[in-house]
């Protein structure tokens, strides 16, 4: 068993502070992502992990040993490296036999676990090649494989994919899922792509500034962003976001954008009542609005500013007041750039925000937090 | 896959707490080895300097004197005065001062050109040229010196401060040749590309853009230049008679002089090379051709 | 790529021009001073006559039998007279063969001009010839294996030294520490110290009267100074030249190790943490083979200045007691001393040829794990 718990981690450079009291808990088996923009302390919060940079204060816990303060070889990890580190004056073999050397298994383990590692990751033709001459994409699968016969119980993923070009990444990407998933190790998996950390994490911890905004499963980060960041951070195009007015009309809570009112659902009415005669954030996705070729009377019309087709759906770029926002149809919606189009919100799609501290309002808060 | 299976009692939290405070003093006693590591080395360097400044900077007569003292007490300028006032040492210090400035002259002016080609243009024979210039760097000077002082007698330019820089160009050549080519190569193309955009033909964009960016490089190159010719000792030996630079002369009358002599005048030599290395530090990794 | 061009050869054209002056000009001279010397040779004539054909030659003082003579006139300016004699001689020439001809009376000396029937060959014609006399010279000079001897015993004992110190040293510089660059400037201080300067740093440490007999003295270990620098302590003389070379070269080495860590991508080191190598396994296993090509530099580079080594062992012993291949060239070359450049050229030589058989032996040891890594 081994189950990662970070605890109060903080790691500073000088006046930056890198990791901002952290905790974390990764649980046996589990595939976790740890998602944000560069420089939001992912590869740091990782490091501390892997024992390549000491944490200033907080505790890491692998399986049940407090590995705070031990070296990375004693920490019973593995790990892939962003530019891979594989040794270019060895042989693949070598290579991947490396961790096993150093660790003294008998020959015949070695030589058993390499040629395993090499079949899974298909380089078994490699073996006695160095590194020297090899394409990114085969010595992306040297470390890899160099990292699964080392046989841990953790493996650390630094941005393993963001070396190689975007075809390969696709393929990689897919194979490193089905890979991991037969291999019962505990995965911690650092990236800056939002569609690697929603397609292959079984969580996702998103980051900024040192600090986890949102750890949960892809689904819901995508669907239930804990704040605005997150929100414009994972999708592509990210949520739309528009400024409304929380009004009082009877005794029913509506949200007024422009002139067009929005009729937030029961279980809403009582967080949006503190915000009455404020602004907040109102959040919906691409594809979650109902574009319309004709007038209803829910519906809200809008000009169109640009059509870009997608192949697979089409994307129009719109704007409500001074918000612009994307919409995501299908390709056969009739839609000409200047021309007019009707807008449904479906109310359950919407996600209400404040306009201030950028925090998600839901009636279940504690749960969409970390 | 096999999964060797690792101790996953789970340890009450005082054993824990245990171990991370072995793991924690373990990797504070390996930083403090490494402080304690650098500053022994550190010692090891400047004690030698140390005991020399200490005599150079006591009177001669605690130079003479056993046991000897590690702090110049009393602080005395008698031995530096007493060294200084040799006969020919100030002549050999001001040929030494000549012969490292015409030194430096001459051999930044042939390199910084070489070096310039060397780093900017690609052209047939360019790795040739390149590995030649490394190979000369390493030539014995004393395989150089000895043909040399008997081509300069037959020249009639045998004991000529001149002729003694002319070796010490020789000598410096090569490896300025690879500093400044270093220090160009660290000037990116492209800035000169850019001025060569914006209106300079590719003198005015040598002299606008290139060489004030290359200059402290350039400068850290003739210091080093300086101080290796300062430095040399073999080829002054045999080329001059007369007009002996400074190491030359203290070597040569080493054996006839006592020891606040030798003191002071390692101390005079050590002094101008200190200060320079002080200078050029930031440069010293450029300096060996290592880096491209 | 830039357009092909002569501004780069007109801009290196000073160099390649002052190198060839003094590097490829002195190098043939040098061989000239050490292979060819200057020697006489007599020529004979067919006829009596300065002129006529040659029938053979023959070095100087050898015996000659004189077997016939002529007494011609000569007349001088004045307008008088004298008799000069020529004699057809038969000698042995440096082949082995008899040769027989006409030599004029100047050349040769003989007790009677019209009675001996023997002579010697005194002068001729000056020639240089290749010659191995001034090589032997070196070779047979007794001080020639000692100073070969410990030249070769330094490089043995400093070599490895200043490598194992110059790795220490660059590790703990790259380890992060905190005010590294202020330790770089200690570690790379000897650079700017001459040879000379460095052996009388160590002079007095070691000289009865220095440091390390006060500080033994002080401490009662001994009740008087201990000689260190004499003949018979040839062990402690080499201690203190060997401290003396590792003190001030090994900073160049340093330089390059650190040009060489530098060059070592990180991730390299921390994949070895990773999978458990510990620090001796790091540094066997992913440093040095990294450092391989930076070391191989700074290797030649030491090896070639360890054969010059010169100052620091004058400094410290004055050269007599204890003498190496550089000090014997300058004996040898020194106007006050031998004054036989010839035999210094001869040792220059010596010291070219071992520089360049290390080198050569170095690269072909190096260069086998290169090609190994960039095959296919």
């Amino acid at each position: 068993m081994a189950q990662i718990v970070v605890q109060n981690a903080v790691k500073r450079f000088g006046k930056f502070t890198a990791i901002d009291d952290v905790s974390l808990t990764i649980n046996d088996q589990e595939f976790m992502v740890l998602l944000g923009p560069s420089g939001c302390g992912k590869t740091t919060l990782l490091r501390a992990i892997a024992g390549l940079g000491m944490l200033d204060t907080g505790k890491v816990v692998i399986g049940s040993k407090d590995v705070t303060y031990l070296n990375p070889k004693d920490r019973n990890i593995s790990m892939v490296f962003q530019n891979y580190a594989i040794f270019p004056h060895m042989t693949v073999f070598d290579n991947i036999a490396f961790g096993l050397k150093m660790r003294k298994s008998p020959k015949s383990v070695i030589y058993e676990r390499v040629n395993e590692a090499a079949k899974l990751l298909h380089i078994e033709n490699l073996l006695d090649r160095y590194p020297g001459q090899m394409s990114g994409g085969q010595r992306q699968r040297v470390a890899v494989a160099r990292a699964i016969a080392y046989d841990t119980q953790v493996l650390l993923m630094d941005e393993p994919l963001s070396n190689l070009d975007a075809l390969l990444r696709l393929e990689m990407r897919a194979e490193l899922k089905a890979l991991l998933t037969k291999l019962n190790v505990t995965t911690i998996y650092v990236t800056h792509d939002q569609i690697e950390a929603l397609s292959m994490g079984d969580r996702i911890a998103v980051m900024r500034q040192g600090k986890i905004l949102q750890c949960d499963t892809p689904t819901r980060v995508y669907d239930l962003p804990a704040d605005h960041f997150v929100g414009s951070f994972i999708g592509n195009p990210p949520m739309n976001f528009l400024m409304g007015r929380v009004e009082r009309d009877s005794n029913r809570i509506q949200v007024r954008i422009g002139e067009f009112q929005l009729n937030p659902p029961d279980e809403m009415q009582d967080i949006l009542r503190v915000y009455d005669g404020k602004d907040i954030f109102v959040g919906i996705r691409a594809e979650n609005m109902e574009p319309l070729a004709q007038p209803t009377p829910d519906s809200l019309q809008v000009r169109v500013d640009v059509v870009e087709p997608l192949g697979a759906h089409n994307l129009l770029t719109i704007h409500i007041g001074s918000d612009v926002l994307k919409v995501s149809t299908h390709p056969d919606f009739p839609a000409k750039m200047g021309g007019d189009l009707w807008i449904r919100f479906p109310i359950q799609k919407i996600r209400w925000m404040d306009a201030d501290s950028g925090k998600a309002l839901t009636p279940n808060l504690e749960k969409v937090m970390a | 896959m096999t999964t060797e299976t690792y101790p996953t009692t789970s340890l009450s939290l005082a054993e824990q707490e245990q171990i991370a405070r072995r793991a924690k003093f373990q990797y504070n006693l390996r930083r403090a080895s490494i402080y304690a590591l650098a500053i022994a080395i550190a010692i090891w360097i400047l004690l030698p300097i140390w005991l020399v400044a200490v005599m150079a900077f006591s009177t001669p007569a605690d130079v003479r004197g056993f046991p000897k003292q590690i702090v110049p007490v009393p602080l005395s300028t008698d031995t530096m005065e007493f060294f200084l006032n040799q006969d020919g040492i100030l002549r050999a210090a001001r040929n030494s001062v000549v012969v490292a400035i015409t030194t430096l002259v001459l051999s930044t002016i042939i390199a910084v050109p070489a070096g310039y080609a060397i780093a900017r243009y690609v052209f047939p024979g360019r790795d040739a040229i390149r590995l030649g210039i490394l190979s000369v760097r390493a030539f014995p000077i004393v395989v150089l010196a000895v043909p040399l002082a008997v081509t300069f007698i037959e020249l009639d330019m045998y004991d000529k401060v001149y002729s003694l820089a002319l070796m010490h160009t020789a000598l410096t050549l090569p490896t300025t040749i690879l500093v400044v080519a270093s220090v160009f190569a660290g000037v990116p193309y492209e800035l000169e590309e850019a001025a060569r955009i914006f209106g300079c033909t590719p003198t005015q964009a040598f002299i606008r853009v290139v060489m004030p960016l290359a200059l402290p490089g350039i400068a850290a190159a003739a210091i080093l230049t300086f101080v290796l010719s300062w430095n040399e000792v073999f080829a002054a030996i045999l080329l001059t008679i007369s007009n002996r630079t400074l190491p030359a002369q203290i070597l040569y009358t080493l054996d006839k002089s006592g020891d606040p002599f030798k003191f002071a005048g390692a101390f005079f030599m050590l002094l101008p090379a200190m200060i320079f290395i002080f200078f050029i530090r930031r440069y010293l990794f450029s300096m060996w051709g290592i880096n491209k | 790529m830039r357009k092909l061009h002569w501004t780069p050869y007109l801009l290196l054209l000073p160099s390649m021009i002052y190198l060839t002056l003094f590097f490829a000009y002195p190098m043939v001279a040098s061989l000239q001073l050490a292979f060819r010397k200057d020697v006489q040779y007599l020529k004979l004539r067919e006829e009596p006559e300065s002129d006529a054909a040659e029938t053979g030659t023959l070095a100087m003082q050898t015996a000659v039998a004189v077997l016939d003579r002529m007494r011609l006139e000569e007349t001088l300016p004045n307008g008088r007279t004298r008799p000069i004699y020529w004699f057809r001689v038969q000698a042995e020439d440096t082949e082995g063969t008899t040769v027989e001809g006409w030599v004029n009376q100047e050349n040769i000396f003989i007790e009677s001009r019209t009675q001996s029937d023997t002579a010697r060959i005194v002068t001729g014609e000056a020639a240089k010839e290749w010659t191995f006399d001034f090589v032997k010279r070196m070779v047979n000079d007794f001080r020639f294996g000692k100073a070969l001897r410990t030249t070769i015993l330094l490089i043995v004992l400093i070599i490895p030294l200043q490598f194992i110190l110059a790795i220490v040293m660059g590790l703990v510089l790259q380890s992060g520490i905190r005010f590294t660059n202020f330790f770089l400037y200690i570690y790379a201080i000897p650079l700017g110290v001459s040879d000379l300067a460095s052996g009388i740093l160590w002079y007095s440490i070691f000289t009865q009267r220095g440091f390390l007999n006060s500080w033994l003295v002080e401490l009662g270990l001994r009740e008087r100074p201990f000689i260190f620098i004499q003949s018979g302590h040839e062990n402690w003389m080499i201690l203190a030249i060997v401290l003396a070379e590792v003190w001030r070269a090994t900073s160049i080495v340093m330089v390059i190790v650190v040009a060489g860590l530098q060059g070592i991508p990180k991730d390299y080191i921390e994949a070895g943490q990773v999978f458990g190598a510990n620090l001796w396994q790091r540094i066997r296993f992913i440093i040095l083979p990294r450092l391989m090509p930076s070391l191989q530099v700074a290797l030649i580079l030491r090896t070639i200045l360890a054969f010059q080594v010169f100052a620091v062992v004058v400094a410290i012993t004055g050269g007599d007691v204890m003498t190496v291949l550089a000090n014997e060239t300058y004996r040898w070359y020194d106007p006050a001393r031998f004054n036989n450049s010839n035999v210094a050229a001869a040792y220059a030589g010596f010291i070219m040829l071992l520089s360049l058989g290390i080198s050569f032996f170095y690269l072909r040891t190096v260069r086998a794990q290169e090609e190994r890594e960039s095959q296919q």
